[in-house]
C-alpha cells in the first residue's frame, strides 16, 4: 500500500503547486512592474516600457552601490570559503570535547541575531577608533557566512575517501601539495557552493551594512531600503530588483546543474555511492546538515 | 578508521580566533555597555551601574517589556504556522513526487535564494494602499474605487505574512531531509501489520519526522526573534518588533547603554531557546556521533 | 558528526576566551577627543581633496547637485567653482539622530544642525570654530543670531536659517473653534488624522507647552513623566510620526490622509502654493522657534573648501532666494523684507526681525541638560 492515498496525493499536489504560485507571485509582480510605464506600481497596467532600466543605470548612486556590494560580497565569499576550508580540515582532526567546543564557537554566528551582531560591531569599530568602514562590513559579513561555508564544505570533506590523500602522501607529496592537488579539486563542488552561498548572503545583507557602511558609501541593500521609502525612486528600484531576481534564479539553476555535472564526474573518486548521495543531499541543505542525520 | 593526521587540528585556530574576535568580543562589549562600564559619548564618566537593567526588567521600561512580549507572540505564531504549512510540502516532495523530488525541491527553494529585501519590497507593492491587491479589488469592482483594505498593510497581518512567506521554503528543508532519510520499509511494515494510512502517518511517520519538524521550527524561530527589517517596511508604528527598539537606540534616539541592555536580553533569549530546542535534536545526534566514533 | 552540542560549560569556555580578548582591547583602545587641524598643518586649498561629506536636512542640497530636489540657489557659487560631483549628503531626519550620526558615522566636513545641539557637538569634540575672516558675507549676518552661534567667543556655528514650528492644519476639515493651541494634537475628534514629527526633543517640548510647564527644555523628573504620559495618550490619535516632510507630511496633508501635522512654516507655503487650504496654527501657549546653521567638522581635511561652501550659502542672493522659497528667516541682515514676495507672510512670520525667535510669545528650542532621559522616555512612547 502506498503511504498516500490517491485523494491524498491529489490534495498534496494541489497544495504544493498553489504554494509554488504563492512563492513566486511577488517575484512575478516585480518583473511585471519593471516594464510598466507608470511611475506608480498599481493596476491596471499602463503599458510596456524599458525606460526605468535606463533611469536606474544612469543613477550613479545606484550603480555605485551595486558595484560596492558585488565587491564586498566577492571578498567576503573568498575569505569565508578559505577560512571554511581551514576550519573543516581542522575539525576533521579533532575529537570529542575539543571538536564540540570548536564547532560550537564556529557555528555561533548562526544563533546570534543579526541586529545584535550589527550593534556589537558598531561598538567594536567605535572602540578601535576606526568608525564605520567598508572593511568592517566585509569582516562582519565574513563572520555571518563562515558557518555556511563550514556546513557546506565539511560534509563533502568527510565523504572523500581518505585513501586518496594517504596515497598521495605515501607517494611522497607534502601535506600541502596533497591538499592542493587532491583534496581541493575533489572539494570543488562544495567550494563553489560555499562561494555562491556566501556571495549571495553578503550581497543581500542589510543589518550589518546599515550600521557599518560609511555615510555616502551605501551598499546596495542600504540604498534599496532608503529608496523603498521614496516613491519617486521606486520604479528604478523595481527595475534593478527584477534583474537581480532573474539573475538569482538563473544562478540557482546553473549552480544546481553545475553541481550535478561535477558529481557525475567525481562519482568514481569518492568512498561510495552512499557517500555521494549523502553529500549530494547535504550540499543542498547548508544549515540543516548540522541538525539532522548525516 | 582513525587515520587522521595529528597537528592538523591546529588549522581550526585561525577561523576560531576570527569568530572570537568579531563575534565574541563585540558581544562582551555590548555587555559592558549594558552595565555602564563604557559610553559612546566622549568625556562621560563611566561607572558600573545596573540601573538600566533594573529599569528594563522591573522598572519603568514596561513599554519595552510589552514590546518584547508582542514580539515573541508574533514570532511564535509565525513559527508554528510556518512549520505546519511546510510539513505537507515536504511530505509531498518525499512521498508523492518521488522521481522529480529534487527538482521540485529546488523550485520550492529558489525564491529563498533571491534577495530578502526585494521580496519584502515586492510585498509592500502588493499590499500597499494603492498597490496591486487593492487596485485589483477596485478594478474587479469588489470594493469602491479608492477605498483600501486597511489591515492589508502596516499591520500585524502584513508583518506576519511577509515573515511566513520568507521562511517557509527554508523550513520545509529539514522536514524533507528527515522524511527522505526515513526507512520507508517502516511504513510498509506498519501497513503489513494492518495499520491504515492515517494510522501509519500518525504513529510512524510523524513521530519519526519530529526531529526535522523541530529543526524547521527552530530555523524560523531563532532568526525571527531578532527580526527588524520587515516591520520597518511593512509594519505600522504599533507593529514594530523588539529588534526595532534595539535599532532605534543605536540610531534614531541614541542611548547605547540602554540599547545594549535590550541587545543582551535578546541574545540571552535566543541562546536559551537554542539550548532548549537543541536538546530535542541532540539525543539523536549524540547516538549517531558515538556510532561513528 | 556531533553538532550543536551547546553545553553550558563549553559555552562559558568560549565566553571566557572572548572576555579575555575584550579586556585586552579595552585596555588598548579608547576614543580620545579629536583635535582640530592646527593652522600650521593645514594644506592650502589647492591641496585639499574637495570631496565634502555633509550632514544635511533634505531639501538643502547645494545648487546643481544631483541630489537637489527643491531648486535652491544656495551653494551655486561653490558648485560653479568646484563642481558638484565632490559633495556627498547624509540626511538628517531629526536632531537626536543627527547628533548620533555625527558621533558614530562621521567624520563629516560640514554639519547643519540646530543651535540647541551646539553644546553637545562642541563637548563631544565633533566640531571646530570657523575662521570668519574666510567668509566674506559673515559681516552681513545679524549680530543677534551670530552671537547665538558662539561658545566662549568662538564662532562654532554660522547661523543660516531660522523659523517656527507649529501645527499645520487643513482649514476645511478642522474647525476654527478647535484650533486654539497645542492641545489640538490631543483632540480625539481628529483621531487618526494627526501626524507629529519623529523628533524626540520637539515632542517633549510640545507636551511641556500643552501641560503649561515653565521651562520646556529643562524638565524635572516628574514633569518628564507627565510629558511622557501625555505623549502616550496622544499616540493612538497619531497616524504616524513622520520623518521626511517632502515624501510623508506634505503629500499626506495634500491628499487629506492627514489633517493636522507638526511642521515648519515651509509646509504652509508649499501647500498654499498648491491651493491646499491650510493654516499655520498660532497656539495660545506660543509656537516653537528654532535657529540652525553650519558647523565645521573637527577633523575636516577640506578646511578652505568648507568655508567657501558656507559662504555660498550665506551670501545675499542665496539667502534672499531661500526665504522666498521656504519662507524661513535668514541670518543675512542685508536681505530686506521688501525683497520677499508675500508681504502678508513676512508680517505674520516677522521675517524681517530675527529677534522674533526669542520673543516672549514663542519658545526657542534650546539645549536640554537631560537629553538622555528624554530620549529613553521617547523610545518608551514609541514602543508602547
Amino acid at each position: 500500500m502506498k503511504p498516500v492515498s490517491r485523494i491524498g496525493s491529489a490534495g498534496l499536489t494541489v497544495y504544493f503547486w498553489l504554494f509554488v504560485l504563492f512563492l513566486f507571485a511577488p517575484l512575478v509582480v516585480l518583473l511585471i512592474f519593471s516594464v510598466n510605464s507608470s511611475p506608480t506600481p498599481t493596476l491596471p497596467l499602463s503599458g510596456f516600457s524599458t525606460h526605468w532600466f535606463h533611469e536606474a543605470f544612469s543613477n550613479t548612486v545606484l550603480t555605485n552601490a551595486l558595484v560596492r556590494s558585488v565587491f564586498i560580497a566577492l571578498v567576503a565569499a573568498v575569505i569565508a570559503t578559505a577560512l571554511g576550508i581551514m576550519a573543516s580540515l581542522g575539525l576533521m582532526a579533532l575529537r570529542g570535547r575539543s571538536l564540540s567546543l570548536a564547532l560550537t564557537v564556529l557555528l555561533l554566528p548562526l544563533v546570534v541575531p543579526y541586529i545584535c551582531l550589527a550593534v556589537g560591531l558598531l561598538i567594536l569599530v567605535e572602540v578601535l577608533g576606526s568608525g564605520p568602514s567598508l572593511i568592517a562590513v566585509v569582516l562582519g559579513h565574513c563572520v555571518i557566512v563562515l558557518p555556511f561555508a563550514i556546513l557546506v564544505i565539511m560534509p563533502r570533506l568527510r565523504s572523500l575517501d581518505p585513501a586518496m590523500n594517504e596515497a598521495a602522501l605515501d607517494l611522497g607529496a607534502s601535506s600541502f601539495a596533497a591538499l592542493r592537488l587532491i583534496t581541493l579539486p575533489l572539494l570543488a563542488p562544495a567550494l563553489v557552493s560555499s562561494g555562491i552561498i556566501c556571495f549571495v548572503t553578503s550581497f543581500d545583507e542589510f543589518a550589518i551594512a546599515s550600521f557599518l557602511a560609511p555615510s555616502g558609501q551605501p551598499t546596495y541593500p542600504v540604498f534599496l531600503y532608503a529608496s523603498a521609502r521614496t516613491p519617486a525612486l521606486l520604479p528604478e528600484v523595481i527595475a534593478v530588483g527584477a534583474l537581480i531576481i532573474a539573475g538569482s534564479l538563473l544562478l540557482v539553476v546553473l549552480a544546481e546543474g553545475g553541481r550535478r555535472w561535477a558529481e557525475r564526474r567525481l562519482v568514481g573518486l569518492t568512498a561510495s555511492p552512499e557517500a555521494v548521495m549523502s553529500a549530494a543531499v547535504s550540499d543542498q541543505q547548508a544549515v540543516p546538515v548540522a541538525m539532522v542525520n548525516d | 578508521m582513525m587515520r587522521r593526521r595529528s597537528g592538523k587540528g591546529a588549522l581550526v585556530l585561525p577561523p576560531l580566533l576570527f569568530v572570537v574576535a568579531l563575534l565574541g568580543v563585540p558581544v562582551v562589549f555590548i555587555a559592558l555597555f549594558s552595565v555602564g562600564l563604557r559610553s559612546n559619548i566622549p568625556g562621560t564618566p563611566v561607572a558600573f551601574s545596573l540601573s538600566n537593567w533594573s529599569n528594563f526588567l522591573t522598572g519603568g521600561g514596561g513599554a519595552f517589556r510589552s514590546r518584547f512580549v508582542y514580539s515573541m507572540e508574533v514570532t511564535l505564531a509565525v513559527s508554528v504556522l510556518t512549520t505546519l504549512a511546510a510539513y505537507p510540502l515536504a511530505y509531498f516532495l518525499s512521498f508523492v513526487a518521488r522521481h522529480r523530488r529534487y527538482a521540485l525541491l529546488l523550485l520550492l527553494l529558489a525564491p529563498f535564494f533571491t534577495s530578502y529585501l526585494l521580496r519584502v519590497i515586492a510585498w509592500q507593492i502588493i499590499l500597499n494602499n494603492n498597490g496591486v491587491a487593492n487596485s485589483l479589488l477596485w478594478d474587479l469592482h469588489l470594493r469602491p474605487q479608492g477605498v483600501a483594505v486597511s489591515w492589508l498593510i502596516y499591520s500585524t497581518f502584513s508583518v506576519a505574512l511577509v515573515l511566513f512567506y520568507t521562511w517557509i521554503p527554508f523550513v520545509s528543508l529539514p522536514i524533507f531531509v528527515v522524511l527522505e532519510n526515513m526507512d520507508h520499509r517502516l511504513q510498509e511494515a506498519a501497513a503489513d501489520l494492518g495499520a491504515s494510512r492515517m494510522e501509519t502517518f500518525w504513529r510512524v511517520t510523524l513521530p519519526l519526522s519530529l526531529p526535522g519538524v523541530i529543526a524547521g521550527f527552530v530555523f524560523v524561530l531563532i532568526p525571527t526573534t531578532g527580526e527588524f527589517i520587515t516591520p520597518l517596511l511593512v509594519g505600522g508604528p504599533n507593529n514594530q518588533l523588539f529588534g526595532n527598539s534595539i535599532q532605534a537606540f543605536f540610531s534614531a534616539t541614541p542611548d547605547w547603554n540602554y540599547g545594549s541592555v535590550l541587545a543582551i536580553a535578546l541574545i540571552v533569549v535566543v541562546v536559551v531557546l537554542t539550548l532548549v530546542f537543541g536538546r530535542f535534536i541532540q539525543t539523536d545526534l549524540r547516538a549517531e556521533a558515538r556510532a561513528e566514533q | 558528526m556531533t553538532a550543536w552540542v551547546l553545553d553550558r560549560r563549553r559555552f562559558l569556555a568560549s565566553g571566557a576566551a572572548a572576555l579575555g580578548g575584550a579586556v585586552l582591547l579595552d585596555a588598548c583602545g579608547s576614543p580620545s577627543a579629536s583635535h582640530s587641524t592646527s593652522p600650521a598643518k593645514r594644506p592650502p586649498i589647492g591641496k585639499e581633496s574637495g570631496r565634502l561629506s555633509i550632514l544635511e536636512w533634505p531639501g538643502y542640497e547645494a545648487h546643481g547637485t544631483k541630489a537637489q530636489t527643491n531648486g535652491l540657489l544656495a551653494g551655486k557659487h561653490y558648485t560653479d567653482k568646484f563642481g558638484t560631483s565632490g559633495i556627498t549628503y547624509t540626511y538628517i531626519t531629526n536632531d537626536d539622530q543627527a547628533l548620533e550620526k555625527a558621533t558614530a558615522s562621521g567624520p563629516f566636513d560640514l554639519m547643519h544642525p540646530c543651535h540647541e545641539n551646539l553644546p553637545d557637538y562642541v563637548s563631544r569634540g565633533l566640531v571646530q570654530p570657523f575662521d570668519t575672516k574666510l567668509i566674506p558675507s559673515f559681516s552681513q549676518l545679524n549680530p543677534f543670531l551670530a552671537k547665538k552661534g558662539q561658545i566662549n567667543g568662538k564662532q562654532y556655528m554660522i547661523p543660516w536659517d531660522w523659523g517656527y514650528g507649529s501645527l499645520t492644519y487643513r482649514t476645511d476639515h478642522v474647525s476654527a473653534a478647535d484650533a486654539t493651541g497645542w492641545e489640538l494634537a490631543w483632540n480625539k475628534k481628529y483621531s487618526g488624522k494627526i501626524s507629529l514629527w519623529g523628533g524626540a526633543s520637539t515632542n517633549f517640548e510640545i507636551a511641556a507647552l500643552k501641560l503649561g510647564f515653565p521651562n520646556m527644555d529643562n524638565l524635572t523628573g516628574s514633569q518628564l513623566n507627565a510629558a511622557k504620559a501625555a505623549l502616550l495618550t496622544q499616540k493612538p490619535l497619531n497616524k504616524l510620526y513622520w520623518d521626511n516632510e517632502y515624501t510623508q507630511l506634505q503629500p499626506d496633508l495634500k491628499s487629506g490622509t492627514t489633517w493636522i501635522g507638526y511642521s515648519w512654516q515651509d509646509t504652509l507655503v508649499t501647500l498654499s502654493g498648491e491651493n491646499v487650504p491650510v493654516a499655520f496654527l498660532n497656539p495660545s501657549q506660543g509656537r516653537l522657534s528654532w535657529l540652525c546653521g553650519f558647523m565645521l567638522g573637527a577633523n575636516t581635511k577640506n578646511y578652505y573648501h568648507c568655508h567657501d561652501y558656507v559662504e555660498s550659502f550665506i551670501n545675499h542672493a542665496a539667502c534672499a532666494q531661500m526665504t522666498n522659497s521656504y519662507y524661513y528667516g535668514t541670518s543675512n541682515a542685508t536681505v530686506k523684507p521688501s525683497e520677499i514676495k508675500n508681504q502678508t507672510l513676512v508680517k505674520a512670520l516677522k521675517l524681517g526681525d530675527p529677534t522674533a525667535i526669542a520673543a516672549s510669545n514663542v519658545h526657542l528650542q534650546s539645549w536640554s541638560p537631560n537629553r538622555k532621559a528624554l530620549e529613553l522616555a521617547w523610545q518608551e512612547v514609541v514602543a508602547a
